[in-house]
């Protein structure tokens, strides 16, 4: 049985799984929205038949990321930390759910246009392959409202980029475009904003036959 | 306690502590622990250092360790073992710093220097930077994390290559092998350093730079999971006391 989810469109075309994130314009990820992809995950940990996935936001915009303001009104002081609704376990709910795409072993694309930033970046950074729109703005900006990423950012993103530029990206904060992405090995392409969904589905459909996580530059070289 | 005063000179600016490898000729190490670890934490205490900036005086960054200085200490294997270690246990403490650590590398960066270099989280160099691991070609071997630290920068394949080669590298190598960051033309590189140190901490609270280094350092040290749940535990206490701080000043 298919849930419907309000924050979330999620289509199956065979054993494609296409996710947006559907709150535009800026899809913004609220608490409804982390609840209902840790839903969406359950469901989709029961599935067979799955090959790939591709990951876009509805609209301009893949997404802006967590609602701060929603955000911190859930936060609870940490030694009071015990409940089950705390936003401990709601933040740890959400790393499982990112770590789930992440683990998987099917491919697990993110169609980025527009902007990514923060939490939505971290999604992407889950995910094994990033393409984006050449208009694409990215950056995990939480240091700049005195926070860290939340979600595994800085670590993913320093395995991409190295210690030095992600250690940079990441205290700073500063927000970079789709060339410095693909510079820093953040993004694996670069495509007009109209091919960018069109094309990861394709990509998907294409490797998700005999996938092999490990061999990410052939199937990226076999796409160019 | 040896006297490793002498090997480095200290100064602060706006917040970025600058630490100068200050040696004769080159800016030779004759004892692997340069700085005492409690020495250089009272000085990054005292300026309220937000990152730190290592760099040689002079023309170079450091040709390491001098061979007649070392063999004066083989003499004694267990001193040599015991200044060795020493020596390394001032560069896992200069890794796992709670603040950036940037390496400004001019000229010759040799074995030790190398090692010390390799153990800053950045490294700008000069256009006429030189980097090696010249260990092999004495019949000796990088002693301070060398062989540990560069594969875990750069391919085994590479590193191999380097150690087991003892062969000088020049800039541009370093760069494509992904051992420094950055090439700046000379004399730019401090002021880089400065401007990227000044950048990364200028505006952050010390909690939340020392929550990043710290998050880094868990990825590297934990298990995924216990990384990834430290991780949060961090982050939702920076929320809740941001969230202090914005219902404080009623923007929440």
């Amino acid at each position: 049985m298919k849930t419907s989810f309000k924050t979330l469109s999620v289509t199956y075309d065979d054993g494609l799984v296409h996710l947006e994130i559907n709150q535009p314009p800026s899809n913004r990820m609220n608490s409804l929205f982390f609840n209902e992809l840790s839903s969406l995950v359950d469901e989709l940990c029961k599935k067979d038949g799955i090959s790939a996935i591709v990951i876009s936001g509805k609209g301009r915009h893949f997404s802006s990321g967590a609602d701060l303001d929603d955000l911190l009104q859930k936060a609870v002081h940490p030694e009071k930390e015990l409940s089950s609704s705390g936003t401990f376990s709601f933040f740890e709910r959400n790393h499982f759910s990112f770590l789930y795409f992440e683990e998987l072993n099917i491919p697990v694309i993110s169609a980025i246009r527009g902007v990514c930033l923060g939490s939505a970046m971290e999604l992407a950074l889950f995910s094994h392959f990033r393409f984006c729109s050449e208009d694409a703005v990215m950056g995990l900006p939480e240091s700049t409202f005195n926070l860290i990423p939340g979600i595994g950012g800085t670590s993913h993103l320093i395995k991409l980029a190295g210690l030095a530029k992600g250690l940079e990206l990441v205290l700073h904060g500063e927000m970079f475009s789709a060339a410095d992405a693909l510079q820093y090995g953040i993004v694996d392409k670069i495509l007009p904003r109209k091919e960018v969904v069109p094309f990861a589905l394709e990509f998907a459909k294409k490797i998700s036959v005999n996938y092999y996580k490990e061999k990410k530059t052939l199937y990226l070289n076999s796409a160019a | 306690m040896s006297e490793p005063a002498g090997m480095i000179h200290w100064e602060a600016q706006d917040s970025i502590g600058i630490l100068t490898l200050d040696a004769p000729r080159g800016n030779f190490l004759s004892d692997p622990e340069f700085i005492a670890p409690e020495q250089l934490k009272d000085l990054l205490d005292q300026d309220g250092a937000k990152a730190l900036v290592i760099c040689g005086a002079g023309k170079h960054f450091s040709g390491g360790a001098r061979l007649d200085d070392l063999f004066k200490l083989a003499a004694n294997p267990v001193h040599l073992a015991e200044r060795m270690n020493k020596g390394k246990s001032l560069l896992d403490f200069i890794e796992n710093l709670d603040i950036p650590v940037i390496a400004v590398i001019n000229g010759i960066c040799f074995g030790g220097g190398l090692e010390i270099a390799l153990a800053c989280h950045i490294r700008i160099c000069s256009e006429k930077a030189l980097f090696a691991f010249p260990e092999c070609n004495h019949s000796l071997m990088p002693g301070m994390g060398g062989t540990i630290r560069l594969p875990g920068k750069i391919s085994w394949a590479s590193s191999l290559e380097t150690i087991l080669g003892g062969d000088m590298l020049n800039a541009q190598e370093a760069l494509n092998m992904k051992i420094v960051d950055e090439v700046l033309p000379q004399e730019a590189g401090m002021e880089k350093a400065l401007l990227l140190a000044k950048k990364m901490t200028k505006d952050r609270p010390r909690k939340v730079i020392r929550y990043i280094l710290q998050a880094l350092r868990n990825y590297k040290s934990m298990p995924l999971a216990e990384a990834m749940k430290e991780e949060t535990r961090m982050f939702c206490e920076l929320a809740y006391e941001e969230m202090e701080r914005r219902k404080n000043e009623n923007l929440l």
